[in-house]
């Protein structure tokens, strides 16, 4: 069996959590804990650990699915999770502009650390207030549209639309040349 | 109002009155310190990320595992001991303990501790860990 392992992060209430549990064959394992800082007010839980799932694709290939925690105190969760990662996706609440600025500073985080494959998933984009493709890649720092990593909406609640994006994913990772 | 000097007060003295013991923390399930007596040299904050992080994966190994209701978890590294134990709902205990630390009187002296900061947490209701 081969596996791909794939990183799903993004800044706090961005659907990490939400995507792996859309698309997960196994229960998934998570590590909730109740929220007691400012993502209270967002939603009663959050991730301290890692969440995990898995998809089996093909009759040999599954992909191992591993939410990270959104808050920078976990960045030592994302450094762990990365460094085994064959290539992430990360999520964007497109409605949220208050967060593009940790979610920034995430992507950095994994830019500095791993070069793989990776796309940007951007949720939420029927909400009211929801940014356009374009100005979020620009909040992101992103200004070349001939360099920036591929950007698809992603509805982290219905599996056809995770499944798509994941598919995608994968594509880009057969692009890319193999690395171990 | 939880009483944080008092939780301080144990916190600190429990470190300054046993010599293996070198730093203790209590932090909300999520990852937030709410009191600690740790050495200078240590990030506060990304203990208490630490402390929950590894509770919630010691916890969910047990449940994988059937271990059941989980009692402690403890990291032993060359320099010493990382333990773990759950205080209430709402706080995790991290004690921190050099490699010189006799086993049976570090978990005793836990035990104690926890049973001294437990009253004090079980008083108060959950909305008032909100800072």
């Amino acid at each position: 069996m081969e596996v791909l392992r794939i990183v799903i992060t993004g800044a706090v209430g961005a659907g990490k959590t939400t995507l792996i549990r859309t698309i997960s064959e196994i229960q998934v394992v998570d590590t909730d804990r109740q929220a007691t800082d400012e993502t209270a007010l967002l939603k009663p839980t959050t991730t301290v650990a890692f969440d995990f799932g898995r998809l089996t694709f093909a009759p040999n290939q599954a992909l191992h699915l591993y939410g990270t925690p959104g808050q920078a105190r976990f960045d030592f969760i994302w450094d762990i999770l990365i460094q085994k990662a064959h290539a992430y996706i990360f999520l964007v609440d497109a409605h949220r502009p208050q967060d593009f600025r940790s979610g920034r500073r995430i992507l950095s985080f994994m830019n500095q650390r791993a070069k793989i494959p990776m796309l940007i998933g951007l949720t939420h984009m029927d909400c009211p207030g929801a940014w356009d493709l374009d100005d979020i890649a620009l909040a992101l720092g992103l200004f070349d549209e001939a360099t920036r990593p591929a950007m698809v909406p992603i509805n982290p609640t219905q599996p056809s639309s995770v499944s798509q994006a994941l598919m995608r994913l994968v594509q880009e990772l057969m692009k890319a040349p193999v690395l171990n | 109002m939880i009483n944080i000097i008092a939780i301080q007060s144990i916190l600190q003295s429990f470190v300054s009155d046993i010599s293996d013991i070198q730093g203790a923390t209590l932090v909300s399930p999520d990852g937030l310190a709410i009191a600690s007596a740790l050495p200078e040299r240590v990030d506060e904050e990304r203990i208490a990320a630490m402390t929950a992080a590894m509770l919630s994966i010691g916890e969910r190994i047990g449940r994988e595992l059937a271990r059941g209701q989980i009692d402690r978890v403890i990291v032993v590294g060359e320099k010493g001991y990382s333990v773990l134990v759950n205080c209430s709902d709402d706080a995790v205990l991290l004690i921190l303990a050099n490699a010189n630390a006799k086993q049976g009187l570090l978990f005793l002296e836990i035990k104690r501790a926890v049973a001294e900061l437990v009253p004090l947490l079980a008083e108060q209701p959950k909305a008032n860990l909100l800072t």
